[in-house]
């Protein structure tokens, strides 16, 4: 293993890390923060990928991320944090709970789908004979597993947001996908939270089963 | 050659055993003058030693001869702990060929159910809480050390601390690799909870938040100051480990009487140790006791993830 792909793992591993902190955190603002966080790293794999294979998309997918992920949906969704202490903070959030739960459902279905269908897909480039789709796999799961633990709509929206960073790491990682539709996914993104921030202010925690209702 | 192994057996175990208080006491002294207090002498530790095997040794009606006599056994052990491990030497000495990584960690926590056995027979209310803490927690910090040995391990391909040792020092990019860097990550937290520091546990015998001096809690004289000498040695041990095997395995040398030398690097390596610790004990505040739990599982997870994540990938 170069020392390239080292660093490569090493940020790709932080990604995880940055995930496991929005699973285990109770303050929506720190949660919207800590996703600004994870997408300036994601940003970063960009950038070192772009250098290395002196390609201009990743650099222009670099710097989308960074604005479109990095700046406007963490706007957006931060204004419509109000100030009631209910919504902005999220109570009984039992962490080493959600953390084992987290790490078993991650490593199964992460390690199921890798090994079913993936074990065939080599990554080409810089990362060339290296298994590093583990890690978007693994925050593609995090963030349904987000959605699925949590209560606060805004919660399930950064989940939400989290898969989508997954599919970008993915997307990176696998091959490049073309500019465009890689431009037009985010502006969907994009869209969907402005959409649902305002949702948000109607609806503001989810409880079981109720959409189910009658 | 029998001769030098010899001397570099004596000389791993003197360094332990004696230097063990030193490094308790240079952390008390430098977390003082951190906090702006004079402090208690580097020394204090020596002298708490001293003065307590002087003193009376008060053995409760209630107990029975696993008190009186484990503290000696847990002092043995970790006297063979202090063999097989590469805590001054980089290479085999006597005795080394006892027990490998994994046996080393069932040895420490060997002595941690003879301490909890002998805190169980002192009868005391007290030492039997503290008892209950330290195995309500022990399932998830024992979880992380296994796994953590099991990430050398496979990193290494062997069981081996001291081929380990030798391995990163040959391979440096090994140092930064994703199994190397959060193993060393979980142990350290672990490092911080087996010895009792602050983020899950405050020195000082402060019942609400007490775990491990809860468990000594009905000792006194010669049985305190023996118990109190191996918990300076335990932290020396784990502290050694994390120092030659994780954070900085390069410095120590084996050959003619370059061991000798290994003795200041080894103050050098313990004096940046003590500053991270310091430095962790001085800007965090002590977590609540049922957090603890939540700690150990973030030492937990990155352990058993990531070496899984590095078994995939590699």
């Amino acid at each position: 293993m170069t020392l390239i792909q080292t660093g490569i793992y090493l940020i790709a591993a932080l990604v995880t890390i940055v995930a496991f902190y929005i699973q285990g955190e109770e303050f929506i603002r720190s949660m919207v923060r800590a996703q600004v966080v994870q997408s300036v790293l994601i940003a970063a794999i960009s950038f070192i990928i772009g250098i290395i294979e002196a390609s201009v998309d990743f650099f222009i997918l670099g710097v989308l991320i960074i604005i479109l992920r990095g700046f406007l949906i963490s706007y957006f969704l931060e204004r419509r944090i109000p100030g009631k202490s209910s919504i902005k903070y999220e109570p009984n959030v039992n962490l080493a709970y959600y953390f084992l739960l987290d790490l078993v459902f991650i490593v199964i279905s992460v390690f199921i789908i890798f090994y079913v269908v993936f074990s065939s897909f080599r990554v080409s480039g810089v990362l060339a004979g290296t298994e590093v789709l583990v890690f978007p796999l693994a925050l593609f799961f995090q963030g349904l597993f987000l959605i699925a633990s949590r209560k606060s709509t805004f919660t399930q929206i950064i989940g939400y947001v989290e898969e989508e960073n997954g599919l970008v790491l993915f997307a990176i990682f696998l091959l490049p996908v073309p500019l465009i539709i890689e431009a037009s996914v985010f502006l969907d993104v994009l869209a969907l939270v402005v959409i649902t921030s305002i949702v948000v202010v109607e609806k503001q925690t989810h409880e079981k089963m109720e959409e189910l209702k009658g | 050659m029998l001769l030098h192994t010899l001397e570099e057996t004596v000389s791993q175990y003197l360094f332990v055993v004696l230097f063990a208080p030193l490094f308790a006491g240079i952390l008390a002294n430098l977390k003082a003058r951190v906090e702006s207090r004079k402090g208690p002498s580097i020394l204090q530790p020596y002298y708490d030693i001293a003065k307590l095997i002087r003193k009376e040794t008060v053995i409760p009606r209630a107990s029975g001869n696993i008190f009186k006599y484990s503290p000696y056994l847990i002092f043995g052990i970790y006297s063979l702990i202090a063999l097989i491990i590469p805590v001054l030497i980089p290479d085999p000495v006597f005795f080394t060929a006892s027990a490998d990584f994994l046996g080393g960690a069932i040895l420490f926590s060997l002595a941690a159910f003879v301490k909890m056995l002998s805190a169980m027979d002192s009868g005391n209310s007290y030492s039997v809480m503290g008892v209950s803490r330290a195995m309500s927690f022990n399932f998830l910090s024992e979880g992380t050390l296994i796994t953590v040995f099991f990430a050398v391990s496979l990193m290494t391909g062997t069981n081996s601390p001291y081929v380990t040792n030798h391995f990163l020092i040959a391979n440096g990019i090994s140092v930064v690799s994703l199994d190397h860097v959060f193993s060393t990550l979980a142990f350290a937290m672990l490092f911080l909870y087996e010895t009792g520091k602050i983020p899950v546990e405050s020195s000082g015998l402060m019942e609400l938040g007490m775990i491990d001096e809860g468990l000594v809690y009905e000792y006194s004289g010669k049985l305190l100051a023996i118990s109190k000498w191996s918990s300076y040695m335990k932290q020396c041990l784990l502290g050694s480990v994390l120092l030659n095997v994780f954070l900085v395995p390069w410095g120590l040398y084996s050959t003619g009487y370059a061991f000798l030398m290994d003795f200041p690097v080894m103050l050098a390596k313990w004096i940046f140790l003590i500053t991270v610790v310091v430095i962790v004990e001085t800007t965090l505040a002590k977590l609540r006791l049922f957090r603890i739990m939540d700690y150990l599982a973030v030492a937990f997870t990155f352990s058993i993830l990531f070496l899984i994540f590095s078994e995939v990938t590699l």
